[in-house]
């Protein structure tokens, strides 16, 4: 399967990253912890895979629609 | 008689089996099965069963049974529903003049009887060689009117159980209960092969308007699910809950759960972390009679459950915020889906309830694009005009415009206002009117972050459920061990009540 990108539903910041590169995720696990709004929001994988590439750092602000990480099949 | 009965056995199924091979090759029922699979064994009453395309028109009698599309009445779970089965086999399924009369007659029995409309959908739309004649297409139909103006008088179901694009797709988007089945279901405004000629945009039938598509990802289906039987059963389960129409008795059923059972993990269920989520289906499980929760369109706007289920037996409708995807804070989808339930549950007299732990309306540029300040205002209309019984609980938060919009307090006369003990209720985030009103305090203080916490603890002391009840912004703080035996004594006493006193208008306008 083609990589695909997992993108932030909303603005906000990394809260916590719960996953490495190399980590094979399976649907629905959790990747990473947006913080917005005052609430801790899991952003989930949207299918299984392995995590290719990470692209935010903790702490960092992100846009709504901005690529956080990519899997790959 | 013979020839009215060799008429009607030529209609069977075993008499075209060569016509349905495809239908059968493509894993789906036969028009005539589904119809025996939905409704109870023997129960079905065909009307126009002889109707047929003229033997001289472009389909002729052979080729047009029933003129593609088995309507009737029958019952289901012992009570009367009328019927709708396109049939696929009959030119692609597509409406013809005696189909669409045929429909729009069924349509009409229902609105007149009172009864229940299922729509098992799978055809093509309009049949070309009618519809590319301005002769014909010129009258266009008057299925849709008579659709929209039956809407709110007796539940629409539309089962979507092959490709279903335009007409039917409008058909589902005027339904209160739209179901698909993966691999077999497709809607939309048109299908690839139009889609592709008019635009040049290459897409296939699943991404564009398959099952998972439109019931997750576009909210227009309510759930996707794996078979048609799945699908029937779906249809049987939504209508337990609804009256047969708007002015019938609701549909109660004796309850064994007993009304003051007392679930002690909703003591617990609220993290102590009030930026953690938590799953608000447990809340709604352990306050609904047991098994009861039916929850409609479960993956879409997950931030808001919508739920069908009963308290002592009657059928209640359940809004709430869940924390557990985007916070629980409210987007446009979740506002819409949020007051399309209100709309719907009010026309069939369901009472609601609404399990508030909101942090507010989503806010910045993404929100905005959204339309959310329109589209923010369905909330709080729908409230404004429904009529049912209400009851509110706040379960956490209770923040904002979100809390006026899921009824919070005394915002839309809630038949009873209640908060569980570590409720907090104000008008913003703590933090975040912390950081607006007072930056220059605490930035100037020797410690501006103690300062900052020390602000923030201050306006805390001062949003807790129990000082919103000492304000009687609430009825009462409840232990949430209580919640269902308390909401259930006030559906109880607020039984038949219909909340009024709307100025003499003509018409609502709905902020669409």
């Amino acid at each position: 399967m083609a990589a695909i990108r997992v993108n932030s539903e909303m603005a906000g910041s990394i809260w916590k990253l719960l996953v490495a590169v190399g980590d094979e995720v399976a649907e629905g696990a959790d990747l990473l912890l947006l913080e917005s709004m005052k609430m801790e929001i899991p952003v989930a994988a949207p299918r299984s895979g392995k995590v290719a590439e990470i692209r935010v750092e903790e702490g960092e602000t992100v846009a709504e629609g901005q690529c956080l990480l990519v899997l790959a099949g | 008689m013979t020839a009215v009965e060799a008429a009607r056995a030529s209609l069977q199924d075993a008499a075209r089996e060569a016509a349905l091979a495809r239908q059968r090759d493509r894993g789906k029922l036969t028009a005539r099965e589904r119809v025996a699979a939905l409704l109870d064994a023997g129960s079905f009453l065909e009307v126009g069963g002889f109707a047929t395309a003229e033997p001289d028109g472009e389909a002729g009698r052979r080729q047009s049974p029933a003129d593609g599309v088995v309507t009737g009445t029958g019952r289901i779970e012992g009570r009367a529903a009328v019927v709708v089965a396109q049939d696929f086999s009959v030119a692609g399924g597509s409406i013809g003049r005696l189909g669409t009369a045929k429909t729009v007659h069924a349509v009409e029995t229902a609105v007149a009887r009172g009864l229940p409309l299922v729509m098992l959908l799978d055809g093509g739309g309009h049949r070309i060689q009618d519809g590319q004649d301005a002769r014909s297409f010129a009258h266009a139909s008057p299925l849709i009117r008579t659709l929209a103006r039956a809407s709110g008088w007796v539940p629409l179901v539309s089962l979507m159980l092959g490709p279903g694009f335009a007409g039917p797709t409008n058909f589902a988007g005027l339904s209160d209960l739209v179901v698909m089945v993966r691999g077999i279901s497709a809607m939309g405004m048109a299908g690839p092969a139009l889609v592709k000629a008019a635009t040049g945009e290459d897409i296939d039938q699943d991404a564009l308007g398959g099952a998972d598509a439109q019931a997750h990802a576009h909210g227009l289906a309510d759930l996707a699910v794996e078979d048609e039987a799945a699908a029937f059963e779906t249809a049987r389960r939504f209508l337990s809950y609804l009256p047969a129409s708007a002015r019938a008795p609701q549909a109660v059923r004796p309850c064994v759960d007993p009304a003051d059972r007392r679930d002690e993990a909703l003591l617990h269920l609220v993290p102590e972390d009030r930026r953690r989520g938590f799953d608000v289906r447990l809340a709604i499980a352990g306050i609904a009679d047991r098994n009861s929760v039916f929850e409609l369109k479960p993956r879409y706007a997950a931030n808001m459950v919508t739920a069908l289920a009963r308290l002592d037996g009657r059928p209640v409708g359940i809004l709430a915020n869940q924390s557990l995807r985007l916070g629980g804070i409210i987007d446009a989808a979740a506002a819409e889906k949020g007051a399309r339930f209100i709309a719907f549950c009010d026309a069939y007299s369901i009472p609601l309830v609404s399990l508030i732990d909101v942090p507010g309306f989503l806010i910045g540029s993404g929100a905005e694009r959204s339309g959310l300040g329109r589209r923010s205002a369905k909330l709080p209309f729908e409230w404004a005009h429904a009529t049912v019984p209400r009851i509110s609980v706040v379960l956490r938060k209770g923040y904002g415009l979100g809390y006026i919009a899921m009824a919070g307090g005394r915002s839309m006369q809630a038949d009873a206002a209640f908060a569980w003990p570590n409720a907090e209720i104000c008008a913003m985030s703590i933090e975040g009117s912390v950081d607006v009103a007072y930056r220059r305090d605490y930035a100037a203080a020797p410690d501006p972050a103690a300062r900052r916490q020390e602000l923030i603890d201050g306006i805390r002391a001062r949003t807790g459920a129990l000082r919103a009840a000492e304000g009687f912004g609430l009825d009462d703080v409840i232990d949430p061990r209580d919640t269902r035996a308390r909401i259930i004594e006030v559906l109880r006493q607020a039984e038949g009540r219909e909340h009024g006193g709307m100025p003499p208008k003509k018409r609502a306008i709905p902020p669409i």
